[in-house]
């Protein structure tokens, strides 16, 4: 008679060792992602003060969210910061990813200067712009108005401010998805394009036959992570506190602004959670139907 | 015992002498009592209207002694976090508080914050710039309309006329009630369950800070940390005349000795009445800390008691940390025998602008916010302050209807 555990198999061991391979990121996700999802989708059925009392009330902060004029209004700055930033970024990021494709000299150092915003501070280049930007003073009027056009105030005028914030933000994230969208255009066989070019497509045509449809799977990603950044990821949120603080008269109070506001200026936190939980349920939807109508980034057969 | 604030220990320009006397007073403590306080210094961004201190109470982690604004102190009092001062303190001392200087901290006869320094605010001008915008001292304004006239003689390609704050905040706020006070006007009436915010001094305060933008004499933006930020603005010539409390003296003075400023009182409407916020930071005490009752009884032994080292201690800070108005009568008179007074910008803030102050008001965040909005609207949007004005009103009103808490004023 024999005791004891059977060793594990090849594949049991391979699968174990798949298992702990993944398992601090699982973990780290779960308590530092999912846990705090889960306590703040609980609180936003609450009414937190902030100096620890909790009143359950139900449904009532969903209700209050229905007609509550300045969410609707931050939501509505989100949506205009997105359709402005999404195309920009993606589009510029595209443009200098094809710029920089080609190895020949200094193409390193114009790589790296286009990625250097992205190593800086978001603090540090908030203030910057802060500088650059200044009525009358900062260096971008007194640029335009050697070119004998009239400054503006960029940043205090509710007209401008929002498009300044999706200016500089680009101007922050294009390095780093310049760089996604190099990796996704190396990945693109030579072949391809030698087989267009003996076909007799020029520049234009390799572009939109070979780059366009085999470049989908990095352009999706791109798509959804740009799309998430705009509406909320920590970014955005950290230039718009540097520079704005939501103003001048709300112009750039993006929902996750006021959701911050509400909770750490209002101390009314359930509130603020019950604003989360329906930003991350509609950013949820948004990415599903992207990854619907792109058929989940599949190259075209 | 944790003790967060703003000024000390900290490095760097203008902070040297505000850290020093934070760090002196909790070594003078420590020195002589079993439970240590240590100090944690914050910046002013991420401190007033940051997170840090929400955070804190939020996760039952707040410090056990804390600087607190007059404008956040309703959010801390009804929230039940503030130990009350009230049995630490001598009647004695109690009575040598200014006038008004406790009762924004003072909740139902109890007291739950002590005052560091009172901070009045004015205007900063420079003198060179004055000069040579063909201006002398007989055209210092005392109405809004001279006011306006001057900030525009001011006003160059490269120089605003005057800044005021223009990002939404308390600050902004606070910079503004005066101009809606002058005029009669209040966000809260003295019935406590109605707004004044409709009568025509609110309205014409909109109207005027509106004007200042849309006549080009005040920009958008103020440089720094905003419209109070006096090295960023008036001294590099960004602007002409520069609201600021009595501290701007000492910040211009050590950030450039030969800078020439001078002040005047806040102009006021016509047929309006002379006013100005009193601002200034107070010590509270975390009811919910690793040991209150120390903590109190260290907020009162440094600016709560009647000890000879107290009120020096307090006077240091007015007078050499800081410049700042004495908020005690013991402290007041240790400045003047000091000489303080003969400072003729100290003087002209201790007997023309403390006068006739007000003590920044404490209003809840749902009464702040309406102010706030209003504010923008008109200032930055060119909206119609009537239509404003009545908006706010009654959004204020809709918070007065539900609002329980310590009384607002």
């Amino acid at each position: 008679m024999t005791s004891g555990r059977r060793p594990l198999s090849q594949r049991g061991r391979e699968t174990l060792a798949g298992y702990l391979f993944v398992a601090p990121s699982v973990i780290g996700m779960f308590v530092f992602l999912v846990l705090p999802m889960i306590a703040s989708l609980t609180i936003s059925f609450f009414r937190v003060s902030g100096f620890g009392d909790y009143e359950f009330i139900g449904l009532d902060n969903y209700r209050t969210l229905l007609s509550d004029p300045v969410f609707a209004s931050s939501l509505k700055t989100t949506g205009l910061f997105t359709l402005a930033f999404v195309p920009t970024l993606f589009t510029v990021s595209l443009c200098l990813a094809l710029l920089v494709k080609k190895q020949r000299r200094g193409i390193g150092l114009l790589r790296s200067l286009f990625f250097a915003p992205n190593v800086v501070s978001l603090v540090v280049v908030g203030l910057v712009w802060q500088f650059l930007l200044t009525d009358h003073v900062g260096a971008v009027n007194r640029s335009l108005e050697r070119m004998g056009l009239s400054g503006e105030s960029w940043l205090g005028n509710p007209r401008y401010a929002l498009f300044a914030v999706v200016v500089i933000s680009v101007w922050f994230f294009m390095g780093y998805y310049m760089i996604i969208f190099l990796n996704g255009l190396q990945d693109i066989p030579s072949a391809y394009y030698e087989a267009a070019r003996l076909d007799g497509a020029g520049r234009w045509r390799s572009f939109w036959n070979v780059t366009w449809p085999l470049l989908r799977p990095t352009s999706l990603f791109v798509l959804v992570m740009t799309t998430l950044t705009a509406i909320g990821a920590a970014g955005i949120f950290d230039l718009i506190y540097v520079m704005t603080k939501g103003g001048p008269d709300y112009s750039t109070q993006v929902v996750m602004f006021y959701i911050y506001q509400r909770a750490f200026q209002l101390n009314d936190f359930g509130y603020a959670a019950a604003m989360a939980a329906v930003v991350s349920f509609a950013l949820m939807i948004i990415m599903f139907v992207m990854l619907r109508i792109t058929k989940g980034g599949k190259v075209d057969a | 015992m944790s003790f967060w604030n703003l000024w000390g220990p900290a490095k760097g320009a203008g902070a040297a002498k505000p850290s020093d006397w934070f760090v002196t007073m909790a070594r003078e403590w420590n020195a002589r009592n079993r439970t240590k306080v240590e100090l944690t210094y914050f910046s002013g961004n991420t401190y007033t209207n940051g997170s840090t201190l929400p955070t804190a109470f939020l996760a039952d982690k707040g410090p056990d002694i804390f600087a607190l604004s007059p404008g956040d102190f309703l959010r801390y009092a009804n929230g039940g976090v503030l130990e009350d001062l009230t049995p630490y303190l001598t009647r004695e001392a109690i009575d040598d508080f200014v006038d008004g200087a406790l009762d924004t901290r003072t909740v139902d006869g109890k007291i739950y914050g002590l005052p560091l320094s009172l901070q009045p605010h004015a205007f900063y001008y420079g003198i060179d710039a004055w000069e040579r915008s063909g201006l002398s001292e007989g055209d210092i304004p005392r109405t809004w309309d001279q006011f306006l006239s001057v900030a525009e003689r001011l006003t160059t390609k490269k120089r605003f006329g005057l800044t005021l704050e223009t990002t939404p905040g308390y600050l902004q706020n606070f910079c503004w009630y005066p101009f809606m006070w002058a005029g009669g006007a209040d966000a809260v009436a003295p019935d406590g369950t109605s707004s004044a915010f409709r009568e025509p001094g609110a309205v014409e305060a909109l109207r005027f800070w509106q004007e200042t933008i849309q006549r080009g004499v005040a920009p958008r933006r103020s440089l720094g940390t905003g419209s109070t930020d006096i090295t960023a603005n008036l001294l590099v010539d960004y602007c002409g005349i520069q609201h600021c409390g009595p501290y701007g003296a000492s910040t211009l003075r050590s950030a450039a000795p030969h800078f020439a400023f001078g002040v005047f009182k806040q102009p006021v409407p016509p047929g309006g009445t002379y006013t100005t916020d009193v601002g200034g930071w107070a010590f509270v005490v975390n009811r919910r800390g690793r040991n209150p009752e120390a903590a109190a009884r260290f907020v009162v032994w440094a600016l709560g008691s009647m000890e000879e080292s107290c009120v020096k201690r307090m006077a240091d800070w007015c007078t050499v940390a800081n410049s700042d108005m004495p908020p005690r009568k013991s402290v007041a008179r240790l400045a003047e025998q000091r000489g303080y007074f003969e400072d003729p910008i100290m003087k002209y803030f201790h007997e023309e602008v403390v006068p006739g102050g007000r003590g920044e008001p404490r209003y809840p965040p749902n009464v702040y916010q309406p102010i706030s909005e209003a504010i923008q609207a008109c200032q930055l949007s060119g909206a119609d302050p009537r239509a404003r004005a009545d908006r706010a009103a009654d959004l204020i009103e809709d918070a007065l209807a539900t609002y329980e808490g310590a009384r607002i004023f």
